[in-house]
């Protein structure tokens, strides 16, 4: 079964990539799709405004290098500000799915 | 990736570079994706087409993408632009600290030159830049008519509505006549100034009144019921407490009831003279040659000045045609409102100030220029060692010119302080010639001028010494004295000097000039004795004075108060000397015939009682004064001055000969006598042609009585004096308002007011001038022995004569004023053509003020230099050894 990510889940899902260490873009989709066994699919260009836009808040850094296969690759870093991002989304996204959970296996409305 | 900053200093992110950027990142991703899925068994076309389906809408993304990174790169500019700044100004603000006698001279001499030119500017933006306040101001003309004597004379009623109702130029016309009225009713009768207008007057200058209305045209018809006022904002408020309901309620003027209709607004300015305002119905009938309208004009859209000319001097060429006897010889001047308002003299003399005023600016900024140049040759290590640290030139510059700009903002800061203070002061002080002085004000116009002067004078004086600076950086590192880039800095010194004792030269002559002309105007001869003598107006209403009673009551007036003690002599004239009415008729001479325009003659005129000539000192030259017996009924009788006699009868007696008034087939007057010339219009130009009637045969309604006393100036006029003088008045006619009364000298020194203030502003000037000359000299002659300590030294214990080493330093000083002194000289020499029509008397490139001025500035510049010299010579070998 796959599944279409939900609305403002790429975020988090690419900080959390980058926060093993720089990464490329194309390593990013790589990532969460080995990650998620392929169940999360993302649309692989949305990954680029969404990787550009972070840049702009200031949560990522890029810079060029090389590619483990030797070419010109873009590689994104976290910055402090996106690691804290990263910590705040996650929590955010761990109550939500507690909320969501407990409502699923409630027995018996009171 | 990230580029460093200073590849970016200076311009706009590339937009290309982030589009490249963009493009290379995405087709990364598209190669890796094609080339797994090729490595998972694909077929490459069609692992390429996978690999683009997957990544979804590539001019999309790529677009997206793009945006973003344009938005970024803008961002990080602004971020890197805003943080240098502020680094630049907190660097800059320690700078200042460190150095607070450098810092405080520096902001002095700016707040001075800045506050200087923001004063004249202000002056230069409300009198000459800003346009007038009326809707299209430059539509707005002016009408004379004009004879081959004068070209403002004014207009006959009738010439004025065929003017107006002939021309196909303008979308109306109207006109003005000055009258005076006595206001009755609450408290004391007043005189009020009234201009009759016609109602076309305030539609034509735009104007709605700001209570009530103006008048309709029906109103100014001959014989229409019109006993309206309009009343001017002053009045309003000065007489009746600005009361709102003032519209409607009727007054009491020389004797007749009118009705208020309206009142103008405050800031409406066209004739300030006036109280208020009255209908005009000028007369169809009335005669040709009797010219009293002032006219005022509008132009339709899209006529150009010289089409209305035409057009004008077509009806005038028509008018001469139909009407020889009044018309031959008259034409129509038009001029424009801006022209006739503020007028070329005072535009000039604004510009020429302007001009002087920028030159000031300029020296303060070569002072500052030179004092951030001693100071860089101290700062050179820390250039040096910023430049080692890896910032670059350019960077440099850029830190450099932040601190000069704060320097400069400083000083606008103090400038504003000191330009608001010399505004309020100009304003009470300045002459009363001067149009719209009460505009200027220190408005957004004026702040925004101040901040453009600011940044503009921060780059200039900045520049220079930045870029020297940065030069000298490295040397300054590698030698540890830094002397090669001292040499190169003295030279900048030195041809900074010479600059600044240049444009002081400029200044000083220019200053010169101008108090040698007002110095030659002060002793011109008037031709009349202003001593002692107090003018008071007094008005014999037609209504109660016919004519026949004013022959006799304005006489009974005069010798009540040849009575009083302490007047020497009563008199009486229509026209007082520098007063607004002019009269000025033409005649021709009985008995000569005229030809062509070249004939013409015309000349001011004035109707005077027989003590007229002894109070104001004007001697008789032939025949004999005016008596009592010169009256109605007897020869009609004329005097003239001596600049007519010498025009007319050059050599000949011109006593018992005859003119006629109003040219050919106007009326005989004989002349008995000729008097001394004089200046009573314009003390600058020659004495123009007089005829004086008696008052007894003229007897006009408004006279300023003339009184002789003993008084002199220092004493004024006492007040007991004057009360005795109005108590006369009053005793012969109680219905008289009160007279205000004034010493005749006023209008003699109101004459010379605006070469007076031009003079004094330019000495000002040119005071500060020499001061920062001095400034500058001094500065350089003290840095130059500071460097040169140790060689002095060595000079002394050699066995050098400390006089010697004084001539030494002072030599230099020498070479750098004479060759400022030179380069000033030419540019003066050049420059002074433009005082011409603001000097009296003077040439303006007169050899004396010239000479006297280079001594001067010689001499100035000479003991600028003594003090550092002195030092020099009591410089202590013993200690030099030890310095450096």
């Amino acid at each position: 079964m796959k599944m279409d990510l939900l609305q403002g889940t790429l975020d988090v899902l690419v900080l959390k990539a980058l926060s093993w260490g720089p990464l490329h873009g194309y390593a990013v989709v790589r990532w969460i799709e080995r990650t998620t066994e392929e169940v999360l699919r993302i649309e692989e260009g949305a990954l680029y405004p969404a990787l550009h836009r972070m840049e702009r808040r200031g949560w990522i850094e890029a810079e060029w290098g090389m590619s483990e296969k030797n070419r010109k690759a873009k590689f994104y870093r976290l910055t402090d500000l996106g690691r804290r991002e990263l910590h705040a989304e996650s929590a955010t996204w761990h109550r939500y799915a507690q909320a969501v959970g407990k409502v699923l296996q409630a027995v018996q409305a009171v | 990736m990230r580029r460093s900053g200073h590849r970016r200093l200076f311009r706009f992110p590339l937009r290309g570079q982030v589009d490249q950027d963009v493009d290379a990142e995405l087709r990364f991703h598209l190669d890796e994706r094609t080339e797994e899925l090729i490595e998972e068994g694909m077929a490459p076309a069609a692992a390429r087409e996978e690999a683009l389906r997957r990544f979804g809408d590539l001019a999309r993304i790529t677009g997206a993408c793009r945006e973003i990174g344009r938005h970024r790169e803008r961002e990080v500019w602004w971020i890197e632009r805003w943080t240098e700044l502020r680094q630049d100004l907190v660097h800059a603000s320690r700078q200042m600290r460190k150095a607070p006698l450098f810092t405080l001279i520096a902001i002095l001499t700016l707040a001075l030159g800045i506050g200087a030119t923001t004063t004249i500017f202000s002056v230069v933006d409300a009198v000459v830049l800003r346009p007038l306040p009326y809707p299209e101001p430059d539509r707005l003309m002016r009408l004379w008519e004009t004879n081959p004597q004068t070209d403002d004379f004014s207009v006959s009623d009738p010439n004025f509505l065929d003017w107006r109702h002939a021309n196909r130029s303008f979308t109306d016309m109207a006109a003005i006549r000055s009258a005076s009225l006595t206001l009755v009713g609450d408290g004391e009768p007043v005189r009020l100034n009234a201009a009759a207008v016609t109602a076309s007057l305030f539609p034509l200058l735009g104007v709605q009144p700001a209570l009530g209305r103006a008048f309709l045209p029906e109103e100014d018809r001959p014989g229409g019921a019109s006993q309206v006022v309009v009343l001017s904002h002053r009045l309003w408020q000065s007489r009746f407490g600005a009361d709102p309901g003032i519209v409607g309620r009727s007054l009491r003027l020389d004797g007749r009831s009118f009705t208020v209709l309206g009142v103008l607004p405050a800031g409406f300015n066209f004739l300030p003279w006036a109280d208020l305002w009255m209908p005009l119905a000028p007369d169809a009938a009335a005669d040709r040659t009797d010219k009293w309208l002032d006219v005022v004009a509008r132009l339709k859209p899209g006529v150009s000045m010289t089409q209305a000319r035409a057009d004008l001097d077509g009806i005038g060429r028509r008018l001469a045609e139909r009407y020889p006897e009044s018309n031959r010889d008259w034409g129509v001047r038009i001029v424009s409102f801006p022209e006739w308002i503020v007028g070329p003299r005072v535009t000039r003399t604004m510009l020429v100030l302007f001009a002087a005023v920028g030159l000031l600016l300029l020296m303060a900024c070569v002072n500052v220029s030179n004092l951030l140049l001693a100071r860089a040759s101290v700062r050179g290590r820390e250039m040096g060692l910023r430049a080692a640290l890896g910032a670059g030139r350019a960077r440099l510059i850029r830190q450099l010119l932040t601190e000069s700009v704060l320097l400069a903002g400083c000083g606008a800061v103090a400038g504003l302080g000191l330009a608001h203070g010399a505004v309020r002061l100009l304003k009470a002080i300045g002459p009363e010639g001067v149009p719209r002085l009460d505009e200027i004000r220190l408005d957004g116009r004026v702040l925004a001028f101040t901040v453009a002067a600011a940044l503009l004078t921060g780059l200039l004086f900045g520049l220079a010494p930045a870029l020297q600076a940065s030069r000298a950086n490295l040397y300054a590192l590698l030698q540890q004295g830094g002397r090669t880039a001292l040499v190169a800095g003295r030279r900048l010194r030195d041809a900074l000097v010479v600059g600044e004792l240049a444009l002081a030269m400029v200044l000083v002559t220019g200053a010169g000039l101008m108090i040698g002309s007002f110095l030659r105007l002060q002793r011109v001869d008037a031709g009349f004795d202003p001593e002692g003598v107090l003018a008071v107006q007094v008005e014999l209403p037609d209504r109660e004075y016919p004519p026949e009673r004013r022959i006799v009551a304005l006489p009974e007036m005069l010798a009540r108060i040849a009575a009083l003690p302490g007047v020497q002599a009563t008199g009486a004239t229509n026209a007082p000397p520098f007063g607004a009415f002019r009269p000025n008729i033409n005649f021709t001479v009985d008995g000569r015939e005229t030809q062509g325009p070249e004939d013409f003659l015309s000349a001011d005129w004035r109707a005077v009682t027989p003590g007229f000539f002894r109070t104001m000192g004007i001697p008789l030259r032939r025949g004999r004064l005016f008596t009592e017996a010169d009256r109605d009924g007897s020869l009609e009788t004329v005097v003239i001055s001596q600049a007519l006699a010498d025009r007319l009868w050059s050599g000949e007696d011109p006593v018992g000969r005859r003119i006629l008034w109003g040219g050919t087939g106007g009326h005989p007057l004989t002349i008995v006598g000729v008097v001394g010339d004089v200046r009573d219009v314009d003390l600058e130009a020659a004495p123009r042609s007089v005829l004086y009637l008696p008052y007894g045969q003229c007897p006009w309604a408004q006279m300023t009585l003339l009184i002789k006393t003993g008084l002199i100036k220092s004493e004024g006029s006492p007040a007991g004096l004057t009360d005795a003088i109005r108590r006369e008045i009053r005793a012969q006619d109680a219905h008289l308002p009160i007279p205000e009364i004034r010493p005749l000298g006023e209008s003699l020194a109101g004459a010379v007011e605006a070469p007076r203030f031009r003079m004094l502003l330019f000495a000002l000037f040119a005071t500060v001038a020499l001061l920062l000359a001095v400034i500058g000299v001094y500065g350089v002659m003290s840095f130059a022995v500071a460097q040169r300590t140790r060689e002095i030294g060595v000079r002394l214990a050699l066995g050098a004569r400390p006089w010697s080493v004084v001539a030494l330093v002072l030599r230099r000083g020498l070479v750098l004023t004479c060759a400022g002194i030179a380069l000033g000289w030419a540019v003066a020499f050049a420059l002074t053509r433009f005082l011409a029509s603001l000097l009296y008397g003077t040439a303006p490139t007169d050899a004396a003020t010239f000479t006297t001025v280079a001594l001067l500035l010689s001499a100035v510049a000479t003991a600028a230099g003594l003090f550092p010299a002195s030092r020099a010579a009591a410089v202590d070998p013993r200690l030099t050894f030890g310095a450096d």
